[in-house]
């Protein structure tokens, strides 16, 4: 199952397809609510809510033929040049997985926020041109102004989807080619079912109890990833230590460097054979039959880590400052606000 | 430090007395091992272990009744050594068949040692070093027993001897380590780097037209067996381990590592042309054959040295069919022995122990040597001789008594060709199956349809994956210790030591696999041992020396000689799967997954701090995401919009 379906490229394609139908949701709703109707100009709707579907057809295109190009690149030069060291590029990559992954989770859980925060954008965007009327503004930004209702989906697909090709090419360094089409699909999908259920209104709620699901199984995976990382690189040096690869002694004495061993058992590899159900389970719980000190210390210390890392968010959240750190003066909001919107321009 | 060879004929005094025995006599070597540098190959310049400054070290020759005297001096600095005379019976001198920990303590650098023995056997043997990886180094030679009584006498004109080998380049010393180590889990074995014939390559043997010659062969080498062919020529085996037998034509014969074959070569009439011969390295036994590497070596039958030697005719592997020994009928026609008082069966396996490196065991126990030589643990153990217990858990001993016959079926689990070897006998070989038949069945009567005159020979291959089945008499096999030993003061306590009894190894004749721990052993009435053998003082000498002790169990316990506390062992075997630190870790590991997936949770499901509006909280909390979807908004709307109005226009949007 992993050669078919990797876990991390599900989430991250689920990730950020979600981001995008959320705003796509939005505006749709928005429109809807602001221009349809009896008595309202039905020409003028159906020709945003077009300009909305092209934005987010046209975006699509292009993020499909950027990705085509991106992974096709990679795994066409790639694959061939690594085998005498694949365990260290195996280690590094997975490193790298892990490394976007992680704080790819804490997005992930605030990720149910966003509706709200999208309706104020957008009530943002529809307000400025009315307030900009008049003024000597270029022609790109008339242009921009005209075909908002375009530009909104279209950038915002072309974002998301550039970041979840660049989140998956990190990813999947550590996985199969094979494993990557299905997941990229079923994240999609699901991710229009939520934006779908989104417009129809009402599942924001429990759209949260499905995030944190979602976010638990990524750090599962991630702490997984990040011991097999630790075991990759231990396993290479092996492989150099014997001259060869220690896979093709199979699964008994000699596949593993005994001195570095905390178990080992003569089954259940997720590496012999393609590994089965074993690697399945390797893939998200990172279960090994030969573990090592390292893979045994990683994966206890990577969760260690997480949770520090959410135990420090919470206290920021709650507290307005950091652990160990002296509290702002006054109230942060208006003055990071503040700070933060003139980028935006 | 020439080599020094002294043939003394027995004292007149002795002559007088035993008049049949007037040919025996003493041969003495002085033998000086050291370091010398030698290049055999042309390949590379090697240290190599010499005999008196000299390498190729010299060949022990002697006739049948004749005494052996060699006193060996170590003066290697940086090793022990021990000289074994392979195939020798060691009638009565079982303490001078030279293994360490077996039947002597090694000779540290600076010590002296001397074997003394009689040969009452003839034929072709060899000796070599006994310790640990040490011969291929360069300490191994032919030993050569004339018989005027031999049944080919008179049938040749010259005899020849010849020496095949395999050669490192590296010494043994660095090659072991890395052999049996964690790095070599498969246990492949260093492969050589050449051939040679006579220590050289290239040999040239000058032969004269119309002559028979009596070749002596032996595979002096480490680990490969060896393909030999003469262009041109075929022979007629005569004798084999020192076994005469009917005469057998051979075209090719294989020889493992210890063997030896003699045949007569009868040369062409004509000096026309030159023949090549060539030894070619039987690479099955070979894990990997390294980019480069010739396992051929070549030589001419040189009958006119003005002509051309022509280059050998390269053969497919699938030509290489040589001579079954099993064939063989030994000379004197020797009767299978009858039904066996003992079988031992040993099964062969190849397996990683606790330190991750490969060894070898008979029956799940890999050799390890015992801290007192097992010969005097026979000797000090009283009683006890007889309970193979006091020999330690991993020498693998079987006690024996007397006249007993004994059957050995070696089982081979592993997929490589062994030769084994048994000192101080010639064995029937009653079974051999081919490759890959599996393990001996008693009841199968396609394998013990035994041959009435077994084969018989003391280095016999076992096929990969098939069985081998020996048999032997705990006694002197059909023939009668001559006289003269019984007579020597040096060797024997009392007159009729038994000529059988002795502590005697049944080991792979592959170092490698010495090394790593394929070796059993037999101990023959110890009790009559003790009654007979009288340790010389230079034996004891050379264990106070190397601080070995002499006496008590396997464990060097003189007290309670069934308490092996302290003995040496094999490495333990590997953790079979979860132990408790496994466990500890799995538990740990699985505690602190399902911490952090409930810390996730937890956060994940918390409440948005305060009680501001939606829109305002994920603005303030979430400053990088602002930050992207600020990004964003640039596409739909031109210029950052008042804090303020954003704000208002949130409580517009929310309704």
């Amino acid at each position: 199952m992993p050669d078919v379906f990797a876990v991390p490229v599900f989430v991250i394609v689920f990730r950020e397809a979600i981001e995008t139908v959320i705003i796509v949701s939005v505006l749709l709703a928005f429109l809807k609510q602001t221009l349809a109707g009896p008595g309202r100009d039905d020409r003028v709707y159906k020709k945003l809510i077009k300009q909305v579907w092209m934005g987010v057809g046209l975006g699509l295109l292009i993020c499909f033929i950027v990705a085509g190009g991106l992974i096709g690149t990679f795994y066409t030069v790639g694959h061939d040049a690594w085998q005498s060291s694949e365990y260290n590029y195996e280690g590094a990559f997975a490193l790298v997985a892990v490394a976007i992954i992680t704080p790819l989770g804490v997005g992930l859980l605030r990720i149910g926020k966003m509706q709200d925060k999208w309706r104020v954008k957008l009530a943002k965007s529809l307000e400025a041109p009315i307030s900009t009327t008049g003024s000597k503004a270029g022609w790109l930004k008339r242009f921009a102004e005209k075909y908002a209702m375009f530009f909104l989906p279209f950038i915002t697909v072309i974002r998301e989807g550039v970041e979840a090709i660049v989140f998956i090419a990190g990813v999947t360094f550590s996985a199969p080619a094979t494993a990557v089409p299905l997941p990229v699909v079923v994240g999609l999908a699901a991710g229009i079912l939520v934006g779908y259920l989104l417009y129809k209104g009402g599942v924001t709620a429990k759209l949260q109890y499905f995030l944190v699901a979602a976010t638990c199984l990524l750090y599962l995976v991630a702490a997984g990833l990040f011991s097999r990382a630790i075991w990759y690189l231990e396993q290479q040096k092996w492989n150099n230590i014997i001259g060869g690869d220690a896979a093709e002694l199979g699964v008994g004495a000699g596949s593993y460097d005994i001195s570095k061993s905390v178990w080992h058992v003569d089954c259940c590899s997720p590496e012999f054979n393609g590994g089965g159900g074993w690697a399945v389970f390797n893939a998200i719980l990172g279960w090994t039959n030969s573990a090592t000190y390292g893979s045994v210390i990683a994966y206890n210390v990577y969760w260690i880590f997480v949770m520090a890392m959410f135990v420090t968010l919470r206290y920021k959240e709650t507290k307005g400052h950091w652990p160990l750190m002296k509290a702002k003066k006054g109230h942060v909001d208006s003055i990071d606000q503040a700070s933060v919107e003139p980028k935006v321009s | 430090m020439a080599f020094k060879k002294s043939l003394l004929v027995a004292s007149a005094a002795w002559l007088s007395a035993f008049s049949t025995l007037a040919e025996a006599a003493t041969v003495t070597y002085d033998f000086d091992v050291a370091w010398v540098t030698a290049n055999p190959d042309g390949a590379f310049d090697r240290p190599t272990i010499g005999i008196n400054g000299q390498w190729p070290i010299p060949q022990i020759t002697c006739n049948v009744g004749d005494r052996v005297v060699i006193h060996v001096t170590n003066s290697l600095g940086n090793q022990s050594t021990s000289l074994h005379f392979h195939g020798l019976f060691q009638n009565g001198t079982t303490h001078m068949d030279g293994p360490p920990q077996v039947s002597q303590c090694d000779i540290p650098p600076g010590h002296k040692l001397t074997y003394d023995f009689i040969i009452d056997q003839p034929g072709t043997y060899w000796y070599h070093s006994h310790t640990r990886g040490q011969y291929p180094d360069g300490l191994r030679g032919p030993l050569i027993v004339h018989d005027p009584k031999a049944p080919f006498e008179g049938q040749y004109d010259e005899e020849l001897v010849l020496s095949v080998s395999d050669w490192y380049h590296e010494q043994i010393h660095n090659l072991l380590p890395a052999f049996i180590s964690k790095g070599n889990p498969t246990g492949a074995e260093p492969v050589p780097d050449n051939a040679l014939f006579n220590d050289t390559q290239n040999l040239k043997v000058p032969v004269r037209p119309g002559k028979t010659y009596l070749v002596r062969m032996v595979n002096v080498g480490a680990f490969a067996g060896q393909y030999v062919w003469f262009e041109g020529h075929n022979m007629t085996i005569v004798e084999v381990d020192g076994v005469y037998t009917q005469p057998a034509e051979a075209e090719r014969i294989y020889l493992t590592a210890a063997q030896r074959y003699s045949f007569l070569l009868t040369t062409k009439n004509e000096t026309g042309a030159n023949y090549a011969f060539a030894g070619s390295m039987d690479t099955t036994l070979f894990d990997a054959i390294p980019d480069g590497l010739n396992w051929n070596v070549t030589g001419w039958l040189v009958y006119d040295d003005t002509k051309p030697l022509p280059e050998p005719a390269v053969l497919e592997s699938d030509d290489f069919d040589a001579f079954d020994d099993m064939d063989l009928i030994p000379f004197d026609n020797q009767t299978l022995l009858g039904e066996p008082d003992q079988v031992i069966q040993f099964d062969v396996i190849m397996d990683n122990l606790g330190d991750g490196a490969n060894y070898a065991f008979f029956n799940n126990i890999t050799y390890t040597a015992p801290k007192v030589p097992t010969l005097y643990t026979a000797l000090t153990a009283g009683d006890l001789a007889n309970d193979a217990t006091v020999y330690g858990e991993f020498t693998n001993t079987h006690v024996l008594q007397k006249d007993q016959i004994v059957q050995i079926v070696v089982n081979n689990l592993d997929s490589g060709r062994h030769p084994f070897h048994l000192h101080g006998h010639q064995f029937q070989t009653i079974h051999r199956s081919p490759a890959d038949e599996g393990t001996f069945d008693d009841t199968n009567t396609t394998m013990t349809n035994y041959p009435k005159i077994p084969m018989r020979r003391d280095t016999v291959t076992l096929e990969p994956n098939g069985n081998v089945v020996l048999r032997f008499k705990a006694d002197n096999p059909g023939k009668s210790r001559s006289l003269s030993s019984a007579f020597n003061p040096v060797l024997f306590k009392g007159p009729f030591a038994d000529p059988r009894i002795g502590v005697w190894i049944f080991h792979c004749h592959l170092e490698w696999h010495v090394a790593s721990g394929l070796i059993a052993t037999f101990v023959e009435s110890p009790k009559q041992l003790q009654e007979t053998i009288k340790l010389p003082q230079d034996h004891l000498d050379v264990c106070a020396a190397g601080h070995i002790p002499v006496s008590g169990n396997a464990a060097g316990n003189t007290v309670d000689l069934l308490d092996l506390n302290g003995q040496n062992r094999a490495p333990d075997p590997l953790p079979a799967g979860f132990t408790a630190r496994g466990i500890v870790a799995l538990v740990f590991s699985c505690v602190c997954g399902i911490l952090g997936v409930a810390v996730v949770t937890w956060y994940g499901l918390a409440p948005d701090p305060g009680t501001a509006g939606p829109a305002l909280q994920a603005n303030s909390s979430n400053d990088s995401d602002n930050g992207q979807q600020g990004v964003l908004a640039a596409g739909g709307k031109t210029a950052g919009a008042p804090v303020q109005t954003v704000k208002t226009s949130a409580s517009v949007a929310g309704r």
